[in-house]
């Protein structure tokens, strides 16, 4: 491969050999950067902006909408005040937001064109339609073509940094986004685990270390294990709607106590307090929009904020087992707002660790992920580095009753797969209705819908014996696949699952968060759900015997089981489960002896030209097929009410 | 061991061996339906214990196989790659657990299904579990209970090690492994993880 020969404004004498066109980017809220690794071997980020490695995420539409109207970063965020509906400012904290989400209007300027399937679409100058992967992709073409104004070459490779939280559909949205700015995006890779890549490289480090992002929108929290060129992500969490933009505008808040907030004037009051917040990382007391500020009272205003970062983090350090951030070895800062002193106390506190940032907690992402190129696309990788992600959130199906079976847990390491067999509810029933879900909640309801798709063609058989076994593939990516297949006669189908519109990181959040506020109600519920499955069951199982076995029992015992399947109904009515499961077992206790009659009754009749052997293997005329099913029902059914252990819906019904 | 042959250089290969130990490559993974040994797929003997270096081992071969290493080689070992390390990553998670990684050993002797369960232990789960809604609704402490049900687990481990490594009686063992999974849900349950299993 050809070597490059690229020279960096201020060390004007260091001519560096570069051996590829793969850059690592940092499309990041508030600032983007670009980085490469050098012939040395150390990935640099490179000067993109007015002689700064920082690109404000900042998109101005200009007038007359043709080539040169659009103006990215500092020379956009100049107009902003100026151009407050044309000038795009933290677009990353729009992707797959819905407009008439609240926290979108909240102090945003912007006009929004009324949206189709919920996505945010802004109008700009001219009445010019713009979405956030259209803006995202401005910034990144800006990166691309000053990169190659700077390096010489062709930059058409890149690994793309997101949270560690962006679903499916927000990963390939930056994937698009970077596809539109004419780059091939070779990885996406997580903010967090490409800072500690970054980390781990420059000082070899060995341990468990947390990685603190606190950045413009976003809050990650990621906890990784460092080992003999092996970095294992253990856990992640984090809060997507909280970072320094945050802060910035509870001290714009208190600066504009009392006056009118025109778009303009909400712009100017942001600006100010981020300069001032900045100033204040310095100096103890400074002015902004002509009133004083002092250190105090910023930490006043956004202790709130920081302090929203402990659960989370908490969160996370259980779930990688380090509770408390006891045998935690390290902590790296992320994100300039990890600059303010007031952050930097509350992390030594929290993880009880000084914080590591030698390297700039602004760069660290992008340098890291200039690192993940190198590692894909060099043909002697500078560095030999392996890293191995997890699933953000659990994948499972929708079963009986509105309920989710989870197939990969959370946090899961990836490339993973998972089987389950289903069962058919129905007699005769031909097909199966399979519903992809996202989610930690016990409720389908609760959870996000990824996809659904009908698995036809299963032989009509008795309920229960027809086996469907539904299999879930997630790649190195992220990406998830589902083939579903009819284990007798070899049916299948699959899919790859590319929901239409993303599941915002805030919605992620919050489904993370109801999930351990409602464990008690999801428990109860879904003790309910069972239940009533259960009864329905039973309830088939029985009107079925009665109908084919009625003769069995006198006029008194029927009435007998009859009052008692009316007592079952009638409580699942109701949504208490304890009485449901005890008019389960009461009828279990009538209908015993009946029971055992047509048990009798059916092996009788089964035994009669069959030998007991061939009973298991099926080979059974269908009448027999059908006692036998039947007991077997009846059989499994008493075990699922007396085992805690094995609850939970087993077959899914087609709707 | 079955052997087979490797598909780039024609040199035998260990069926359970992810890479072929004269040229490198990634083997297919064995057909849908066969019985893979997590214990041969990651170089180790079965056993009931943690296998020694188990950790740097997943690591080691992880860095072989994982399809990062593969951005450039031909579709086929791409898909090879990505197969091969998700059935290293769940072999990891089986030999990593000490209930999984006894429930696989079970699987390798050829016990599968769920045991039944006796209507004794059934019993006894009730009440446990009685027990606990009571201290959960009148807000006792329920650290004495769940230091009861941890010590019946470790009990039951020790009993269902005894069980495997005696070669006797595999359904036994079974049995106990199974209940091992109801002392993992109360535990949770105590602890308030009860979503997150």
């Amino acid at each position: 491969m050809a070597l490059f020969e690229i020279s960096e404004p201020g060390e004007g004498h260091a001519k560096e050999a570069c051996t590829t066109g793969a850059v690592g980017i940092d499309l990041g809220t508030t600032n983007s950067l670009l980085a490469i690794v050098l012939g040395d071997g150390k990935p640099r980020a490179l000067a993109v902006d007015e002689g700064s490695t920082l690109l404000p995420s900042v998109v101005h539409y200009g007038e007359g909408g043709g080539p040169g109207s659009v103006v990215v970063g500092r020379a956009a965020r100049r107009v902003a005040a100026e151009f407050p509906h044309d000038t795009i400012v933290s677009v990353k904290r729009f992707m797959g937001r819905s407009s008439a989400d609240p926290e979108t209007r909240r102090l945003s300027p912007y006009r929004f064109a009324p949206g189709e399937s919920g996505v945010v679409r802004f109008v700009v100058d001219g009445g010019r339609v713009v979405n956030p992967v259209e803006v995202s992709a401005e910034i990144l073409r800006a990166l691309r073509v000053r990169a190659e104004d700077r390096l010489g070459i062709k930059v058409n490779q890149a690994v793309i940094t997101v949270p560690a939280y962006f679903d499916d559909a927000q990963r390939q949205a930056t994937k698009e986004a970077g596809r539109l700015a004419g780059l091939e995006v070779l990885r996406l890779l997580n903010e967090p685990t490409a800072a500690a890549l970054a980390y781990g490289l420059d000082k070899r480090s060995q341990g468990k270390f947390a990685v603190y992002d606190l950045g413009g929108g976003t809050f990650d929290i990621s906890i990784l294990q460092l080992q003999e060129g092996v970095f294992e992500v253990k856990a992640v969490g984090g809060d997507s709607a909280l970072g320094g933009d945050d802060f910035d505008r509870a001290l714009a808040e208190i600066l504009l106590e009392g006056e009118e907030r025109t778009p303009r004037r909400v712009r100017e009051a942001i600006d100010a307090a981020k300069q001032a917040k900045e100033e204040l990382t310095k100096v103890e007391v400074t002015q902004a929009l002509g009133k004083q500020v002092t250190r105090a009272l910023l930490e006043e205003a956004i202790r709130p904020l920081i302090e929203k970062t402990g659960g989370p983090a908490r969160r996370a350090l259980r779930d990688a087992g380090v509770p408390d951030g006891k045998g935690l070895d390290g902590v790296i800062l992320v994100g300039g707002s990890t600059r303010v002193p007031a952050v930097r106390r509350y992390v030594r506190e929290l993880f009880g660790l000084p914080p590591l940032a030698d390297i700039d907690p602004d760069e660290v992402v992008a340098l890291g992920a200039a690192v993940q190129a190198d590692l894909l696309t060099a043909e002697t990788p500078q560095h030999d580095v392996l890293l191995l992600d997890v699933a953000p959130l659990s994948l499972g199906l929708e079963t009986m009753g509105g309920l989710v079976e989870k197939l990969i847990l959370r946090n899961t390491t990836i490339p993973a797969n998972a089987t389950q067999e289903f069962t058919t509810f129905a007699d005769a029933q031909t097909g199966m209705d399979i519903h992809v879900l996202q989610g930690e909640r016990e409720l389908v309801q609760d959870n996000r819908s990824l996809a659904k798709f009908t698995l036809s063609g299963i032989p009509p058989l008795p309920a229960g014996l027809a086996r469907v076994a539904v299999t879930f593939q997630v790649d190195a990516d992220g990406i998830l696949s589902v083939t579903a297949r009819e284990q007798l006669t070899g049916v299948s189908q699959s899919i790859t699952v590319k929901p239409s519109h993303g599941l915002t990181d805030e919605e992620i959040e919050r489904m993370l968060l109801a999930s351990i506020e409602h464990a008690e109600e999801d428990v109860q519920a879904r003790l309910l759900i069972d239940n009533r499955v259960e009864a329905q069951r039973i309830l088939k199982a029985t009107e079925k015997q009665l109908e084919q076995n009625g003769d069995l029992l006198s006029g008194d015992e029927r009435r007998q089981i009859e009052e008692q399947m009316a007592a079952v109904r009638s409580a699942t009515q109701a949504t208490d489960h304890h009485r449901i499961h005890e008019e389960i077992e009461k009828l279990d206790r009538v209908s015993a002896d009946f029971a055992k009659r047509v048990m009798d009754r059916g092996i009788e009749r089964a035994l009669k030209g069959h030998s007991v052997g061939e009973f298991d293997k099926g080979e059974l005329s269908s009448h027999a097929q059908k006692a036998y099913s039947a007991l077997r029902d009846a059989q499994d059914e008493g075990e699922e009410t007396a085992s805690p252990a094995t609850g939970g819906a087993r077959s899914a019904e087609h709707g | 061991m079955s052997t087979r042959t490797c598909w780039s250089c024609r040199a035998e290969v260990s069926a359970a061996d992810p890479l072929c130990p004269a040229c490198g490559k990634v083997q297919p993974p064995l057909p849908a339906g066969a019985q893979i040994d997590k214990f041969a797929l990651l170089g180790f003997e079965p056993s009931f214990d943690a296998p020694a270096g188990l950790d740097d081992k997943f690591r080691a071969l992880s860095r072989k196989l994982h399809p990062d290493r593969f951005a450039r080689a031909t579709p086929q070992e791409r898909r090879f790659s990505l197969e091969q390390t998700t059935l290293l990553n769940d072999a990891y998670k089986v030999l990593k657990d000490p209930v999984r990684r006894a429930e696989h050993l079970l699987a390798l002797r050829g016990v599968k299904g769920d045991p039944k369960m006796s209507p004794e232990f059934l019993e006894e789960t009730l009440e446990d579990r009685e027990k606990l809604l009571e201290a959960k609704s009148s807000g006792e402490p329920l650290d004495a209970l769940a230091a009861g049900v941890r010590e019946k687990r470790d009990r039951t481990l020790r009993e269902a090690r005894e069980a495997l490594e005696s070669g006797g009686d595999l359904s036994r063992a079974a049995e106990l492994l199974a209940r091992m999974r109801y002392y993992a849900r109360y535990l949770d349950e105590v602890e308030g993880r009860a979503v997150e299993v």
